[in-house]
């Protein structure tokens, strides 16, 4: 931004009023630069570090390259690769929870902008349906645990009314777990996911629905063919967050398996297995392990937004090239 | 003006006024006093029997034991000391037989005879070898001490064994093969012989005769260890246990008046923090219960109070430790109102010879102390490493899932070397 102004002697000198702009977004950049890059290069560089603590007393830091890197691509004394074990756990639980939770979410935020349907008493839904995400995860997880565990009411009332057997253990099958975990990160985060979508609908302008309905298309038309591309920025923001938070998965499962993964290890994320490594204050290990869900993070929001974006970019554009016409 | 010079001379009265009346001691002492624990275990006893002095304020930081989250909190505190301000410090914390001696061996810890406390000749023996460094020194006092036996429900023994005299039930589970017998007469009459898988382990382990770790750092199974396995299994597949873990609430329900399980493993400490259920007024079988030694003497456990290095509150950590050890008042109401097996012998021993003393709060009114303090005299301190914590709760864990049917048992072993090599890198386990 700049103004000209002429001087006295006719020459111009310009005014520049960027550096106001520069200052104030100092703060967020300094704060940023503080708290989030340099953790992070610090992050990148104790991983090739072997340190941790034993006790009391302090190992290393001693320089071992990408030995860490190597370590944790090893298989345990089991066959595993643990590491990646851990990759598909996380991500297959994330899934299980996000799908519900997308499809869910997307109804009821259609459901309620929509101008037929003309929900009443909509501030109290939206505030019952983002209630759980008040909650702590760790005490929903806590409530989770007393609820299942063995000799719990769920146990008792179902072994009681016939539906299970006496020994049947809901800790001890990996299907149960994971659904346990799935459905309290759909329930957390359902509501939260449709406000931000209706918000999304309710930005785009009423007249295009209108006139879609006027042309004749029915309601699944007007989904898919308005409705979804013009909310689909609004949507893979939704995704890639939902993503990078799922990836980062930690406290649900933490808390509900006492940080064991039980059974064997099934419903261990990457980030509790990066925990246990922060135990003995094992920033070497620990530190590949970040490195690595930072990779995989990275990677996964890339794809999912290249995917999304391309094929939602403008439907115009595409359906002009296939009719040949150029307006 | 006149209200700030009214301000003014108040507070130069009430500091004179303070600088007039304050005690005129050697040292300084702290106002806060910052106690770290894992339970409220010690809480409720210090709040009970101990009078804080004036203008002291006591801190209980207290954090979980479970995944070794009370050690990692209070070790980060303990690194930090130097650099706390003086109300911040750690004036006492305690610690577990299982790990005391990482604190005790280091510089964190406080000569007590330095504070002026003198171990007395009542306290026992492994109390204070265990709170003492390679070099003799004593960092600490021990509140308990902790034979343990088995506390078994008297109505299932008659069923079973026909009788429910303590002599005689001691006589029919006196050695493990015996006891494995007494397990498959109880299952006949569909009773479980004890609640958790992990329940005999203590009476395992702390008869160990080499430490986890050798002296190289390798990984080393006790006889004892590989036997509390092999009765496990046998236990697991007879139907004779439950799958349930130690602290698990399938295995304290077994304690209340419908529970079907007969023997329980523990010293003096686990009445009031594991068998509440037991006590309970409406579903409980308070009365119900009598100790006898088991098939092998153990003692489990102990809570020990470690005077922190840097502490500023050395006269009160002095009587604190006073308190729980030598002052016969306390201590007597220690034993008659919470059941306790305190740590001075003239104290346990008059009770153990007073024919009028009973504990009626859970047991039959059985003298549980004269038992205690028979068995007391065979503890040692001996073979214990830093590491006991998590690996007892590490092999408990995984072995847990294969008791539970998760894994089988070659998988949960191979389990248990990975959870070593992520908690101890320094620890050789065998290679796969």
């Amino acid at each position: 931004m700049e103004n000209k102004l002429k001087t006295n002697n006719g020459k111009l000198k310009s005014v520049s009023y960027a550096k106001w702009g520069y200052i104030f977004i100092a703060p967020f950049f300094i704060v940023y630069l503080l708290f989030t890059l340099i953790p992070q290069f610090l992050t990148i560089y104790n991983s090739f570090f072997e340190t941790y603590r034993i006790g009391l007393s302090q190992v290393g830091p001693n320089f071992v390259g990408l030995k860490n890197y190597i370590e944790l691509f090893k298989a345990d004394p089991n066959g595993t690769v643990l590491i990646l074990k851990y990759a598909w756990n996380t991500i297959w639980m994330w899934f299980l929870g996000a799908l519900p939770q997308f499809v869910v979410a997307m109804l009821l935020a259609l459901f309620f902008t929509s101008i037929r349907l003309n929900i009443k008493g909509q501030g109290f839904f939206k505030t019952v349906i983002y209630m759980p995400n008040l909650i702590m995860a760790a005490a929903f997880s806590m409530l989770f645990y007393a609820l299942f565990c063995k000799g719990g009411p769920i146990q008792t009332l179902l072994t009681n009314k016939g539906v299970l057997e006496m020994e049947f253990d809901f800790f001890r099958h990996r299907v149960t777990v994971r659904g346990m975990i799935a459905l309290m990160n759909f329930l957390m985060w359902f509501g939260n996911t449709t406000i931000v979508l209706m918000a999304g609908i309710m930005g785009i302008d009423q007249s295009i629905f209108e006139s879609a309905t006027i042309d004749g298309a029915n309601s699944v038309q007007v989904f898919f063919r308005v409705t979804l591309p013009l909310l689909m920025p609004i949507f893979v923001y939704c995704l890639i967050t939902a993503m990078i938070g799922g990836i980062q998965m930690f406290d649900v499962p933490q808390v509900l398996t006492k940080g064991d993964g039980v059974p064997n290890g099934t419903t261990r994320t990457l980030v509790m297995y990066l925990n246990n490594y922060l135990k003995t204050y094992n920033y070497g290990m620990s530190g590949a392990i970040s490195v690595i869900i930072f990779i995989i993070t990275g990677g996964l929001g890339g794809i999912v937004y290249k995917i999304l974006s391309k094929q939602y970019k403008d439907p115009e554009a595409k359906h002009r090239e296939r009719k040949g016409k150029v307006i | 003006m006149k209200k700030l010079l009214a301000i003014m001379f108040a507070v130069l009265m009430i500091v004179s006024i303070a600088a007039c009346t304050k005690p005129e001691k050697p040292v300084e002492q702290g106002k806060v006093f910052n106690i770290y624990a894992w339970n409220d275990e010690f809480k409720g006893f210090f709040e009970e029997y101990y009078k804080v002095p004036e203008g002291v304020e006591v801190k209980w930081i207290i954090n979980p034991s479970d995944n070794g989250v009370y050690q990692q909190k209070l070790d980060e505190a303990l690194l930090n000391q130097e650099n706390a301000p003086a109300d911040e410090k750690i004036d006492l914390f305690l610690a577990e037989a299982d790990y005391i001696g990482k604190y005790v061996d280091s510089d964190y810890t406080m000569d007590i005879s330095k504070i002026g406390f003198k171990n007395a000749s009542t306290m026992y023996d492994y109390t204070i070898k265990a709170a003492s460094d390679t070099k003799g020194v004593c960092k600490g006092v021990s509140f308990q001490c902790c034979p343990a036996g088995v506390i078994y429900r008297k109505s299932i023994a008659k069923d079973v064994l026909g009788t429910d005299v303590p002599e005689e039930v001691q006589a029919a589970i006196d050695t493990w093969e015996k006891f494995d017998e007494v397990a498959a007469k109880a299952k006949e009459k569909g009773y479980y012989m004890t609640a958790s898988f992990a329940e005999t382990f203590r009476a395992f382990s702390n008869n160990c005769t080499k430490p986890w770790v050798d002296d190289k750092g390798n990984l080393q199974f006790d006889d004892q260890i590989t036997a509390w396995i092999d009765q496990t299994d046998k236990f697991i597949e007879n139907g004779y246990t439950l799958t349930a873990g130690v602290w698990d609430k399938e295995k304290t329900d077994q304690m209340f008046a419908t529970g079907k399980t007969m023997c329980f493993f523990g010293p003096a400490w686990y009445y009031n923090f594991c068998m509440t259920n037991a006590m309970d007024e409406t579903d409980g079988c308070a009365g119900d219960w009598c100790l006898v030694k088991g098939p092998q003497a153990y003692f489990w456990g102990g809570t020990w109070l470690l005077a922190a290095n840097g502490s500023d509150n050395t006269e009160m950590l002095k009587d604190i430790f006073e308190t729980f050890t030598v002052n016969t008042d306390v201590l007597k109401k220690m034993v008659k109102d919470k059941n306790q097996y305190v740590n001075n012998t003239d104290v346990v021993k008059e009770f153990a010879e007073d024919a009028s003393y009973g504990n009626t709060a859970i047991l039959d009114g059985q003298n549980d102390i004269a038992i205690f303090y028979e068995l007391a005299k065979d503890i040692k301190w001996e073979n214990h490493t830093n590491y006991d914590q998590l690996l007892n709760e590490g092999l408990q864990n995984k072995l847990q899932e294969f008791y539970t049917g998760s894994v089988d048992k070659d998988t949960a072993m191979k389990n248990f070397y990975q959870y070593i090599k992520e908690t101890y890198p320094n620890i050789v386990v065998p290679e796969a």
